[in-house]
Parts: structure tokens; C-alpha cells; sequence
């Protein structure tokens, strides 16, 4: 099972101590962390810590605000959906950048993503004379890391699933849907995709038995000697 | 009139009073200041009572005689708040430093107690913030710069209030400067020119300086993995002041963050202390207990894990439970309590959001508390602003770091500034509102083991692709990280639900995780009354 804990493997040793000292109060480390924000872009990794360490000291000096690159931090806070990132960005911003242009498309991507409407975050995606595609740009491999996710979810929830109804969620045909789906380890004949079982598309009935262990019952089979 | 009053009291009062000033027969009263009038006016009313209990507290103080100490702050000094102050503030510290042969030590203590009585009973002016914040930067001063540790002992529970009335304060002036509308322009102008007061950068320095002069996290490391406590804990740490002030400055920090917002931050201040164990320290003082629950649930619960936030929730609110009892006493009786309410909002939030089983008695303290909110939480119409209810009654009153810009006139005149409680409970809702439909959705899954996607949509009056988005998602919502061990952060993937389904191209599959029949309790508690009958037995063949 994969362990979460928030600590990327390949952070340096640098932002490791800004994060965990008193260092990342000072407004002067904030290009050092901005600098590691645009490493993340081009590396297609993400630390979440690292950019919150950004938006905090963003919000204790306004006048740092830049909106490039919290536009990327949460460009980047998409990508790891499902998890908690995005909305734990909008709490670090003020009033006024949330109801800002960019935030707010963006805030609309996170919820078709969300809902689980992956079609009509395509749609929206695609359509808008690329002001969305501006807005991932410095991102690189944005679209890889949403499809990893419709794929996710696709996997957890399908045992079986139609092709053209996955095809509207990858946004992909032919032949890029076909090797996408051959190097997710799924099979497809006559037209639907099957996935293997996994463990979270069982559906499989469980009964919670009762686990006493031994070491609870001393106390009464001690007190049964007296 | 009154002043011939004044002077037959002073007659009859201790020599320690007329040691001040004291008036002549000279009652030209444009010759004394209002201030001095009015001072003299105040020392001169101080009770017998009180003015002995002043004298007993100065002297426990100085025999760091922390047993005396504690009965004087929990008892002694709430009855004579009752009896003589309950409307009014207690004796200016000017007034008293007479008594206490102008302890600036013992001042400063005293005047901690004179402002946080003031907040809490009365309405402090800005004057008083200000002061009462210059007189906790004296406090701290003395206890980390001065020369070596200082000698001073104080009782937890005193130390743990100590920290947090301090950060309660400073919530407080942030709620303060935010209301620009109703300030004379005097009020302005003080925030304007002080702002380093109550700044939020200092409010840190404070707590973080505590921490590190008492290396409580390399203490904590050395209880956990072994190791030299003396050394790790080093000239500062080994004193039982600095120790405890150090520990509960990070479940200060804890609350600071979550009050800004990081509450990912305020997770990770808790890093080195571990919540399970059974001795821990934040549990020797009640209040600091439940805070320390209530800020963690709370951070869970803003992180998306429900499941811990239920968890940490419960535990509390059993602990509440179950010291009821001991708590009626305690002065601290109805913060716990409101605490305790705002936590059972809190959960009944997370389980609408995370349905899972609760304990008994937590399940049923809440549907007493909130039947009316946790029905409505499971209709669609009704439940967005119930939820919104809850969360604005449970949620901490947070905080911008920086006030409303002062400088800035259009600021001023519009009189309107930044509102975090709004910000956060718009992006709370916003979430909330993708699992609206969860609810229905998972009564009926219920009901059934198998089933179509259209029929169910057509149940649900929705198009089937809405019904497989909606199903992917609940699938999404119902993995969560979940602690399982290590610092709070951690955690791993884990199905939350007891519900579970699958689709296999249009048929849905259902399934539950039914939980078995419990034997254990029902032969413990036979195994102990067998035990008494047989006991009972005995007795009766020998008597």
C-alpha cells in the first residue's frame, strides 16, 4: 500500500530544512522555494509542502505575490487529485485572489475533476481558445498526470467499461487510447475494456469478525487462579 | 462628602495602605490628578480579603511553593472574583505594588491575571490590549532572556492558560482590527502607528523561542527512542517551568496554523508527540487536552481525512464523557463544554460526509444534541445550509496574518476588510457541495445487490452517464488516507466505506461489509456476574 507521508523522495536537502526550520518565515528564502516550484514543472514531480511553504509566506507578505507562480501551484495541486491539495492552496490565498480570473477557471477545472465529470472537463479543456492550455503551459505533462487519475478512478470503480465511454474520459482515440490502455494492464475485445480485479473494484462481501487477542483476556484468566 | 468618608476608612486600614501617599485634610481636589484621585480611590477600596490574598499569593510565588499556588489560581482567586469583581476589574496593579513591595516579578503575573480577567468579563479597550500584550512581552522576556533560567515555578494548569490566553488575545485583536467601520479615528491612527503590537510575527517568535529554549522536541525524541534526558534537555529544558511552557507552545502552534489556515503545518508541529500514548504530557491539564483534540480533528477534517477526524473526535468527546463528573467544579467547566458541543457538530459533519460507525454513546449524545441538523443533513435541499450551520457554529474563529491595510484612506472610508471565516467556509461548502448526493445514493445501493445503471438513474432522476460520474466519485470520496502509524501526516490509502460496488459495464454490483456477531463482551460480562453469584454463594455457605 502506498504510504503517503508527504515527503517526495527527491526533495533536497535545502527546502528539506526551510520546511521543517523557522527559515520559512523569512521573506528572502521565497526565490529559493520559487525556484524549486519551476523545477517541479519541468521534472513532473510535485511537493505539496514546498509550495504551501510559497503560499504561506505569500500570505504573511503580500507584497510577494506572484501570480505566475501560484497559478502553477495550483495547476500542479490539480494534477494530484484526488487529494486534498487544491483546496488546502485556496485557504493559504485572500478573498480577492480567489474571485480573481485564473483561480477561478482553474477552481472550475478542480470541480468537473472532482464530480468526476472527466468529458466535460475535456470539453472545457479544449474549448475556450486555449485559455486553459495557457494557463497549464509552464506545467509540463499536465495532461499525462489527469489522465494517471481519470485512470485511477476508472480502475477503482469499473470492472468492466464500455471503449468509447473510456475513450471520452482519456480524451483519447485510436490508436494513443489503444496503448494507453495496453500499458494500464487493461485488455479490450469487442468494444469494451476489461480491467482486472484490483482491490478496490471487488465488490466483494466481508463479514468483521470479532479479533480478541490473547493478551486481553490475562486479566480475566489471571483473576480465574484466585 | 465622600472624601470625609475616605479619610474614616483609611484611618481604620492596615499600616501597609498608609504607606501611600496619603490624603491630608487637604481636600482641594484640583490639586490631585484624576488619576491619582481615582487610584487612591481604588487602593483604598481593596477589601481586607483580598488584600490578604495578595499578600499570600506574593509569598507562595516567591517560595515557589507550586501546591499553594495552585489552590490559590483555582480556587481562591475565582471565589473573589465572584464575590468582588464579577463586574468589575480587580485593583489596578499600581494600586497593589505597595503590598507586594513593588515586585516587578510578581506585577507582571498579577497584571496577567488583572487583563485576562478584564477579556473575559468586561470589554477591553485598545489601551488595555496594548497594554496587557507589552506586559506578556515583559513575561517573556524575563522567562527566556534573562540571565540563565530563572527560579520561578508555576503550576501547569497556570502555564498552560498562560500560553493560551495569549493566543487567545491574539485572536481577539485580529477580530479587533478587522471591524474598521466603528473605530474613532484615534482607535485608527494607535492601530496605525503600533503595528508591531499583536503582530502575528511575534505571536511565532514567541512560541517558537519557547520551544527552542527548552529543546521540548529533543526531549520528546530522547522519551521516545532512549537516549540522555539531562543532556537533551539542557540548562533551560530540565526546569519544570520551561519544560511545560515549551510543550504547550506546540500545541500553540498547533492552533496558530490552524487559526492561518496551514493546517498541514499545524500538523506537522505535532510531529514529536505522539496522541495515543497513555502518560502523555498534554493530558495532565484538561483544557490543553481537549484543544489539543478539537485543533486536530479539526485539521483532518479541512485535509479531507474524515476518517481521523472521526477518530480523534470521538475520542475526546468519550474522555468528556466520561470526567463529566469532575469537571462540574472546575471553572474551566463551560469551555469544555462549548467545546465539547462544537466537536459534536464537527462529527456530525464528517459521518454525513464519511459514513462510519460510531460508538454508541458518541452516536447518541450527538442525534440528542443535533436530531433536527443530522436529518436535514441527509437531504439534498435542506443540507447545504445546515452544513454551513455547523461549520460556522464549530469552526475556530480564524485570522489574517496582516490587518486591513491602514494606510490605505479608500480602506478606511469603505470600512471593509478581509474576512477569513467567510473565505474558509465558502471553500469548505464548495467542496461539500460535490457530495450532496452521496446520501441517496448510498440508501439505495443499500437495497439492492445488483442492479442497472439506468434504473438506478431513473431512480435518482438523473442521466445514467450522470449516475456513473456520480458512482466513480463516491468510489473517489470513499478512499482517504488514513493514520495508521507514525507522525500525523502519514497514512495510507484505505477504503472508508462499508459500503462497497463495482460496475461491470452498465450492471452495478453491490456489496456490504456486514460485522460479525461480537461474543467477547457477552462472555465477559457473564464470566463477572457468574463471579458474583458464586461469590455471593460463598458468603451465604459460611454465614
Amino acid at each position: 500500500m502506498t504510504r503517503i507521508a508527504n515527503t517526495p523522495s527527491n526533495r533536497p536537502e535545502v527546502i528539506q530544512s526551510l520546511i521543517d526550520g523557522v527559515d520559512r518565515y523569512n521573506p528572502d528564502n521565497v526565490s529559493i522555494l520559487e525556484e524549486y516550484l519551476a523545477t517541479q514543472c519541468s521534472n513532473r514531480e510535485v511537493d505539496v509542502m514546498a509550495n504551501l511553504a510559497i503560499l504561506k509566506l505569500y500570505q504573511f507578505n503580500p507584497h510577494l505575490i506572484n501570480d505566475q507562480v501560484v497559478n502553477n501551484i495550483l495547476v500542479k495541486a490539480l494534477t494530484t487529485l484526488p487529494e486534498p491539495d487544491f483546496n488546502l492552496c485556496l485557504y493559504l490565498l485572500n478573498e480577492q485572489m480567489v474571485t480573481e480570473e485564473p483561480v477561478v477557471r482553474l477552481i472550475t477545472l478542480r470541480d468537473l475533476i472532482e464530480q468526476a465529470r472527466f468529458k466535460d472537463f475535456w470539453n472545457v479543456y479544449e474549448g475556450g481558445d486555449e485559455i486553459y492550455k495557457e494557463l497549464t503551459a509552464e506545467v509540463l505533462g499536465f495532461e499525462d498526470s489527469i489522465r494517471k487519475n481519470v485512470a485511477k478512478a476508472v480502475a477503482m470503480t469499473f470492472q468492466s467499461i464500455e471503449a468509447p465511454i473510456l475513450e471520452g474520459y482519456l480524451h483519447l482515440k485510436n490508436q494513443a487510447f489503444s496503448d494507453f490502455v495496453k500499458a494500464q494492464g487493461w485488455t479490450e475485445s469487442n468494444g469494451v475494456v476489461s480491467i482486472p480485479i484490483n482491490k478496490d473494484n471487488e465488490a466483494k462481501t466481508t463479514v468483521l469478525t470479532e479479533n480478541i487477542k490473547f493478551e486481553q483476556l490475562t486479566k480475566i484468566i489471571g483473576h480465574s487462579n484466585d | 462628602m465622600n472624601y470625609e468618608e475616605d479619610i474614616d476608612i483609611t484611618n481604620e486600614v492596615d499600616m501597609v495602605v498608609s504607606a501611600y501617599p496619603v490624603q491630608d485634610d487637604d481636600l482641594d481636589e484640583e490639586l490631585l490628578a484624576a488619576d491619582q484621585s481615582a487610584q487612591q480611590y481604588q487602593e483604598v477600596q481593596i477589601p481586607e480579603v483580598v488584600k490578604k490574598f495578595i499578600l499570600l499569593f506574593h509569598r507562595s510565588v516567591l517560595e515557589n511553593n507550586v501546591y499553594e499556588l495552585q489552590s490559590i489560581y483555582e480556587h481562591s482567586f475565582n471565589k473573589l472574583t465572584e464575590k468582588f469583581y464579577a463586574n468589575e476589574s480587580w485593583p489596578e496593579p499600581e494600586g497593589i505594588s505597595s503590598l507586594v513591595n513593588d515586585d516587578q516579578v510578581f506585577l507582571t503575573l498579577y497584571r496577567e491575571l488583572y487583563y485576562r480577567h478584564i477579556y473575559s468579563r468586561l470589554t477591553p479597550t485598545i489601551e488595555h490590549r496594548f497594554h496587557s500584550y507589552e506586559n506578556y512581552c515583559d513575561l517573556f522576556n524575563y522567562i527566556l532572556n534573562s540571565e540563565g533560567p530563572v527560579a520561578l515555578e508555576l503550576p501547569n494548569q497556570w502555564l498552560w492558560d498562560i500560553i493560551d490566553e495569549f493566543i487567545y488575545q491574539f485572536q481577539s485583536f485580529c477580530n479587533y482590527r478587522n471591524r474598521i467601520k466603528n473605530k474613532t479615528k484615534e482607535e485608527l491612527a494607535l492601530l496605525r502607528d503600533n503595528s508591531q503590537i499583536w503582530s502575528c510575527y511575534s505571536v511565532l517568535n514567541v512560541l517558537y523561542s519557547l520551544i527552542q529554549k527548552s529543546r521540548i522536541t529533543e526531549q520528546l525524541l530522547v522519551s521516545k527512542n532512549g537516549g540522555d534526558m539531562v543532556e537533551a534537555a539542557g540548562e533551560y529544558g530540565s526546569r519544570p517551568l520551561y519544560k511545560m511552557l515549551g510543550y504547550f507552545s506546540i500545541v500553540g502552534l498547533l492552533r496558530v496554523h490552524c487559526l492561518l489556515g496551514d493546517f498541514t503545518l499545524a500538523l506537522k508541529m505535532m510531529d514529536n508527540i505522539e496522541l495515543n500514548k497513555k502518560q502523555a504530557l498534554f493530558a495532565r491539564v484538561t483544557a490543553c487536552h481537549v484543544t489539543t483534540y478539537y485543533y486536530v480533528g479539526f485539521a483532518y477534517m479541512m485535509m479531507r481525512r474524515y476518517a481521523d477526524a472521526i477518530k480523534a473526535f470521538s475520542h475526546i468527546l468519550t474522555f468528556i464523557n466520561r470526567t463529566k463528573q469532575y469537571h462540574t467544579r472546575s471553572y474551566q467547566h463551560d469551555q469544555i463544554n462549548k467545546k465539547g458541543d462544537q466537536m459534536y457538530a464537527l462529527l456530525a459533519i464528517c459521518v454525513t460526509l464519511c459514513p462510519t460507525r460510531l460508538d454508541e454513546n458518541i452516536h447518541s449524545q450527538m442525534r440528542e444534541k443535533y436530531a433536527e441538523q443530522s436529518n436535514k443533513l441527509t437531504k439534498p435541499e435542506e443540507a447545504l445550509q445546515v452544513f454551513e450551520e455547523l461549520f460556522l457554529f464549530a469552526c475556530p474563529k480564524f485570522i489574517s496574518p496582516n490587518g486591513p491595510n491602514l494606510e490605505d484612506p479608500e480602506v478606511v472610508e469603505q470600512g471593509v476588510a478581509f474576512e477569513p471565516v467567510q473565505h474558509y467556509t465558502k471553500i469548505f461548502m464548495a467542496e461539500v457541495q460535490h457530495s450532496i448526493l452521496l446520501p441517496t445514493l448510498r440508501s439505495y445501493l443499500k437495497l439492492y445487490t445488483t442492479m442497472g445503471n439506468a434504473k438506478l438513474a431513473s431512480f435518482l432522476e438523473i442521466e445514467p452517464e450522470q449516475l456513473r460520474t456520480l458512482l466513480m466519485m463516491a468510489k473517489m470520496r470513499s478512499r482517504q488516507i488514513k493514520w495508521v502509524e507514525g507522525t500525523l501526516l502519514e497514512g495510507e490509502y484505505q477504503g472508508t466505506s462499508d459500503l462497497d460496488f463495482c460496475l461491470k459495464q452498465d450492471m452495478i454490483h453491490v456489496s456490504e461489509a456486514k460485522i460479525g456477531r461480537r461474543y467477547g463482551d457477552w462472555f465477559l460480562r457473564n464470566i463477572n456476574k457468574f463471579q458474583d453469584i458464586l461469590g455471593g454463594l460463598e458468603l451465604s455457605s459460611r454465614a
